[in-house]
C-alpha cells in the first residue's frame, strides 16, 4: 500500500496530535490578534508558544503516520500555512479597514 | 393595508421576498422537527434493535432522518436568499408569484417522498424503484422523479434571483451569491447520474455530498452571515464583503480536492491518498485564519447588536464550524488514520458536530431574524420578557449536541480498536466490535444528548413563536447608532 497506517499503539496520541494541531493553530490565532488589536505585545511570546505546541503536535503526527516523501512535504505546508495564514489576514483586515482606528 | 404595531405577529411587516422566506422557514422548522424524532427513534434501535423492527425499520428511520436534514437545511438557505434579495437588489422579487407557486409544489413533492419512504419499505430494486421509490446514495434517495421536479423548483428560484438581481443593483454580496448557487445546483446533477459500477457511483455521489457541505454550503453561509454582520451588528459592507472573497478563495482552493479525502478506499486509483491527504491537511487553516478577522472585528465595534438570539447562533455557528469541521475532520482525515475510523461511529461524531455547527445554528439564527421582523422590528436586545427561554434553548441544543458528539467519539474509538485495529475488519471483528461494553455505552450516552437535544428544541419553537410579544420597544439599529456617535 501506498500509505503506512499508524502502529496500533499510536492510534490515540495520532488523533489526539490531529486535534492539537487545528486547536493550537487557533490559540496561536486568537493570541496574535488579541496581542495586535489591543497593542499588548507581552502577549506574543504565548501566541508563539502555542505556535511551538503546533510544531511538536505536528513533528509526533508524522513519525506516528510515518510520513516520508511527498507527505513530508504535506508537514513543512502545514507548518507554514498555519504560521503565516494569521498575518495574511491581519495585512487584509488592516488593508479593508481604512478609517477605522480600534 | 396598515401597518400592524410593534410586538404584533404580522407578515404586513414584511417585503414579499420576506413572506415567502417565512414560508419556507416553517416548512423547514417542520422538518427539523422530523429529524429530530427520526434520529431518536433510530438510535434507540442501536439499544433495543426489536423496537418497531417490520413497522419502522432502522434503515428507515436513519434515511428520514439525514433526508429531512439536507431539505430543512436546503429551504432553511432558500428561505434566507427570499430573505434578504429585496434588500440587497434594492427591488421586488421578480416573479415572485412563480416562486410561490414553486414551493407549493416543492413542500408537496417533499410530503409524497417522505409517505413513500414511510409505507413503502421493502421491494425489489429494479428500474421501478429508481424511479418511484427511493435512489439509494445516501442524503439524497429522493426517486428519480423528485429528481427531476426538484431541478425544476431550483432553476425557478435560480431565475428569481438572477432576474430580481438584474432589474435592481448588483453588490460583491449578490455576485458571490449567484456563482455559489450555480456550482451548488449544479452539483446535484451529478448524483442523477446512473451507473452499476459502485465504485462509480460513489465518485459522483461524493461530489455532491463532499462538495456541497465543504465548499458551496460553506460559501452560501459566508454569504448569509455577511448579511446578517451588515444588519443585526451593522458591520460595513466592503468589510463584510473582502472577508466574503478571501473565504470563498480560501474555502475552495483546499475544499475542493478535500474531496479526495473520500477516496481512499472505495476503488479509485492511489494518486487520491496524495491529493486527499494534502488538500485535507490544508482545510481547517481557513478556519483558523478567520479566527483573527473575528476578533479584529469585534474589537473594533464592541458587539453592539440589534438582535440577542441572532447573535448567540452566531457565535455557536463560529464555534461549531471550528470544532465540527475543522478539528473533528482533520482528526480522522489522513489515510494512515481513516483506515481505523473509516464508516465507524468517529465519522457519524464528526458528521453530527459538523452539520449541526456549521449549517443548523445558521439557519435558527436566520429564524430568529425572521421572528424579529415578524413581529415587526421589535427589540430583542437587553431586558425582553422570557429570555431565559431563547439562551436554555441554545445551551441546551448545544449541550445536547456536545453530548452525543463526546458519546459517538467513545464507540468510534472503540470500534476502531475492537474491529478493526484488533480484530482487522473482519465480519466477526464488526460485531465484536458492537456489543462491546464501551460501544453500548456510547449508545446510551448518545441517547441522553438527544433527549436533552429534543427538549432545547421544543423550547426554541415556543420561544420562536412568542419572542418579542407584548414588547413595544422599536428594534435598537447598529447603522442608526452609528451615524449618531460620529455626527457627535
Ligand atoms: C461543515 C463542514 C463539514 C460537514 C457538514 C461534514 C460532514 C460529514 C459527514 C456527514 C460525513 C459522513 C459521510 C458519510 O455518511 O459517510 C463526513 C465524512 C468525512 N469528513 Fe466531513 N464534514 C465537514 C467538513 C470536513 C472537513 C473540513 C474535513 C477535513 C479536514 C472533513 C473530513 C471528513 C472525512 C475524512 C470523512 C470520511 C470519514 C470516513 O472515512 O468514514 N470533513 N463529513
Ligand atoms: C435527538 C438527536 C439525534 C439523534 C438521537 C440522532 C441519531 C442518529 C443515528 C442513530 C444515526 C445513524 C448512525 C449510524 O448509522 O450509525 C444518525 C445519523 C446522522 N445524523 Fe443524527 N441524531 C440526532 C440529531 C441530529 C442532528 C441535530 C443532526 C444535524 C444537524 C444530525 C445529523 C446526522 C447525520 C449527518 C447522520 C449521518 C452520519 C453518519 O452516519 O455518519 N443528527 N443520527
Ligand atoms: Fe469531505
Amino acid at each position: 500500500m501506498i500509505v503506512e497506517p499508524v502502529e496500533v499503539q499510536d492510534f490515540l496520541l495520532a488523533v489526539i496530535a490531529g486535534a492539537l494541531i487545528v486547536l493550537a493553530g487557533a490559540v496561536y490565532a486568537l493570541l496574535f490578534a488579541i496581542s495586535r488589536i489591543q497593542g499588548r505585545p507581552g502577549l506574543m511570546p504565548f501566541a508563539y508558544a502555542a505556535y511551538a505546541t503546533l510544531v511538536g503536535a505536528v513533528v509526533f503526527l508524522a513519525r506516528a503516520a510515518h510520513f516520508s516523501g511527498f507527505w513530508t512535504f504535506i508537514a513543512v505546508l502545514m507548518l507554514l500555512g498555519y504560521l503565516l495564514a494569521p498575518h495574511g489576514v491581519w495585512r487584509l483586515c488592516v488593508g479593508t479597514h481604512p478609517e477605522e482606528v480600534p | 393595508m396598515a401597518a400592524a404595531a410593534i410586538g404584533v405577529l404580522d407578515t404586513s411587516h414584511l417585503n414579499g421576498g420576506q413572506k415567502l422566506a417565512v414560508k419556507y422557514y416553517t416548512v423547514a422548522i417542520v422538518l427539523f422537527v422530523a429529524q429530530v424524532l427520526f434520529g431518536i427513534l433510530a438510535g434507540l434501535q442501536f439499544l433495543y434493535p426489536d423496537f418497531l423492527y417490520g413497522v419502522l425499520d432502522f434503515n428507515v428511520n436513519r434515511m428520514v432522518h439525514i433526508n429531512a436534514m439536507v431539505v430543512w437545511m436546503l429551504m432553511g438557505f432558500i428561505g434566507s436568499v427570499y430573505w434578504l434579495l429585496e434588500d440587497e437588489a434594492g427591488t421586488p422579487v421578480v416573479g415572485l408569484k412563480l416562486g410561490e407557486i414553486i414551493f407549493y409544489v416543492l413542500t408537496g413533492a417533499v410530503a409524497v417522498v417522505v409517505l413513500v419512504y414511510l409505507f413503502v419499505q421493502v421491494g425489489p430494486g429494479n428500474d421501478m424503484t429508481r424511479w418511484f421509490i427511493n435512489e439509494g446514495r445516501e442524503y439524497i434517495e429522493a426517486p428519480r422523479w423528485a429528481d427531476i421536479g426538484i431541478v425544476v423548483a431550483v432553476l425557478t428560484f435560480f431565475f428569481n434571483v438572477v432576474a430580481t438581481v438584474m432589474k435592481g443593483r448588483a453588490t460583491g454580496i449578490t455576485g458571490v451569491l449567484i456563482a455559489d448557487l450555480l456550482a451548488l445546483f449544479g452539483l446535484y446533477l451529478a448524483g442523477m447520474f446512473y451507473t452499476t459500477n459502485v465504485s462509480i457511483d460513489q465518485y459522483w455521489w461524493w461530489w455532491v455530498i463532499h462538495l456541497w457541505v465543504e465548499a458551496t454550503w460553506e460559501v452560501l453561509v459566508g454569504v448569509i452571515m455577511a448579511w446578517a454582520l451588515m444588519t443585526v451588528l451593522g458591520t460595513r459592507r466592503v468589510v463584510v464583503q473582502t472577508w466574503l472573497y478571501i473565504e470563498v478563495a480560501l474555502m475552495f482552493g483546499s475544499g475542493i480536492l478535500g474531496l479526495g479525502h473520500h477516496y481512499f478506499w472505495i476503488g479509485t486509483p492511489d494518486y487520491w491518498f496524495w491529493i486527499g491527504g494534502f488538500f485535507s491537511a490544508l482545510e481547517p487553516i481557513p478556519l483558523v485564519a478567520m479566527v483573527v478577522h473575528a476578533v479584529y472585528d469585534s474589537g473594533a465595534h464592541k458587539m453592539r447588536n440589534s438582535n440577542h438570539p441572532t447573535l448567540g447562533w452566531v457565535i455557536a455557528h463560529a464555534f461549531g464550524n471550528f470544532f465540527g469541521a475543522g478539528v473533528w475532520g482533520f482528526m480522522h482525515t489522513l489515510p494512515q488514520v481513516n483506515l481505523y475510523t473509516h464508516g465507524t461511529q468517529w465519522t457519524t461524531s464528526h458528521g453530527h458536530l459538523a452539520f449541526f455547527g456549521a449549517y443548523a445554528t445558521i439557519n435558527i439564527a436566520m429564524f430568529y431574524v425572521a421572528a424579529q421582523k415578524l413581529r415587526g422590528n421589535v427589540w430583542m436586545g437587553a431586558g425582553i420578557a422570557g429570555a431565559w427561554r431563547w439562551k436554555w434553548a441554545l445551551f441546551l441544543l448545544n449541550a445536547g449536541m456536545l453530548t452525543m458528539t463526546v458519546a459517538l467519539l467513545a464507540s468510534g474509538y472503540e470500534q476502531s480498536f475492537i474491529e478493526r485495529a484488533i480484530e482487522g475488519a473482519t465480519w466477526s471483528g464488526y460485531f465484536a466490535g458492537q456489543s462491546h461494553p464501551w460501544f453500548v455505552q456510547g449508545m446510551q450516552w448518545r441517547m441522553w444528548g438527544g433527549w436533552v437535544m429534543l427538549l432545547g428544541l421544543a423550547l426554541l419553537l415556543w420561544d420562536l413563536f412568542t419572542i418579542g410579544a407584548g414588547e413595544t420597544r422599536k428594534a435598537y439599529s447598529p447603522s442608526e447608532d452609528e451615524a449618531a456617535r460620529t455626527a457627535a
